[in-house]
């Protein structure tokens, strides 16, 4: 079973948190046009640590 | 490296994978980036196999980040947990015999500084708990009081964590261990203190819970370490999977220590304080 991290956008306010708190490199994008970010999921190891840090909730980590 | 090397030829361009090209295209060497550019630029490290929820990888992502010229930089490290992210950054690494770190970083530094007359090199050394505090602890000593121009990073995660969780000399008094079962007897070493009586012009210790932090120490202790003499980091950076607690708790873990025993502080002598504020 593998968990991979979920973003809910329309709660996501683009702060950046989840993105200093990830141990893995190059799994979040941050698109400043939206101003949300985006999870690559083949990257993600499930640890939780963004959903953990996210102020909103908008972060999940699920299976797949 | 500079980044005439890394571009590629253009007639091979599209042979090289993605991931390289997406390096070339928005790596970090052509324009300054920081720790709040993070997410915005392809970064330096690939992927790596640390466990899911690790510290050591947090803080090794920071360093990289925040690394003032990614393309004058030679990291150098050690065998530990340490070692499996570092391989994997696109920056130029040399590992080292277990605890000679500090020795083949003063020969690099000195070496750069001939073949480099008009330029800065940065020897960057980033390595864990054991390779530093425990079996490199008297190389890593004398390269300061030698005043070696190199910056020392410790990524502290109070474990053996790569060969199954032995008690390093930086664990907590009283930790139980996988194969300290009874509980360490001695108190932690207390590397931050002997740096600042051993000639660091600049030493700072900082937790992962505390990213900006981290990213202004490894600036500030790169810039310093360029013309002052050499410096010092400790970044606590706990391990899930010896330490026993779930792999979301890390921050969590680390900023409780900074209540209690890892409290942030910074050291600068009056020379490095001067040098940074003509900057």
């Amino acid at each position: 079973m593998y968990a991979v991290a979920k973003v809910d956008t329309e709660k996501c306010t683009g702060c950046k948190l989840c993105i200093l708190t990830c141990p893995d490199p190059n799994v979040f994008t941050f698109y400043k046009e939206v101003k949300k970010v985006a999870v690559n999921e083949n990257r993600c190891k499930g640890c939780g640590l963004c959903a953990a840090a996210c102020p909103k909730e908008a972060l999940a980590v699920v299976s797949v | 490296m500079s980044t005439k090397i890394i571009t590629p030829v253009r007639e091979f361009a599209d042979l090289l994978p993605q991931e390289y090209q997406d390096l070339v295209a928005r790596g970090p060497y052509f324009e300054p980036k920081g720790i709040e550019d993070l997410g915005t630029f392809k970064e330096i490290i690939e992927e790596h196999p640390h466990c899911a929820g690790c510290g050591v990888s947090l803080g090794i992502r920071l360093v990289a980040a925040s690394l003032p010229s990614p393309a004058d930089t030679v990291i150098i490290g050690t065998p530990g947990c340490s070692f499996f992210g570092l391989t994997q950054t696109a920056v130029n690494y040399s590992n080292t015999a277990f605890g000679n770190q500090n020795a083949v970083a003063s020969g690099l530094k000195r070496m750069l500084r001939i073949r480099y007359p008009d330029q800065h090199k940065d020897v960057v050394v980033l390595v864990g708990d054991g390779g530093i505090a425990d079996i490199g602890l008297d190389l890593t000593l004398h390269s300061w009081f030698r005043r070696e121009k190199v910056t020392t990073i410790m990524v502290d995660n109070e474990v053996y964590g790569n060969t199954g969780g032995q008690e390093s000399g930086m664990s907590k008094q009283g930790q139980v261990l996988n194969m300290a079962p009874v509980g360490k007897q001695f108190p932690k070493i207390p590397v931050f203190e002997m740096a600042k009586v051993s000639g660091c012009a600049y030493a700072v210790r900082v937790t992962v819970a505390s990213p900006r932090k981290v990213g202004r120490a490894v600036r500030n202790a790169i810039l310093v370490a360029r013309e002052i003499g050499p410096t010092y980091i400790q970044i606590y950076t706990p391990c899930p999977t010896n330490l026993k607690f779930p792999p979301n708790r890390t921050l969590e873990v680390a900023r409780e220590a900074e209540k209690d025993y890892y409290a942030y502080e910074e050291f600068i002598t009056e020379e490095a304080a001067n040098y940074l504020a003509r900057l």
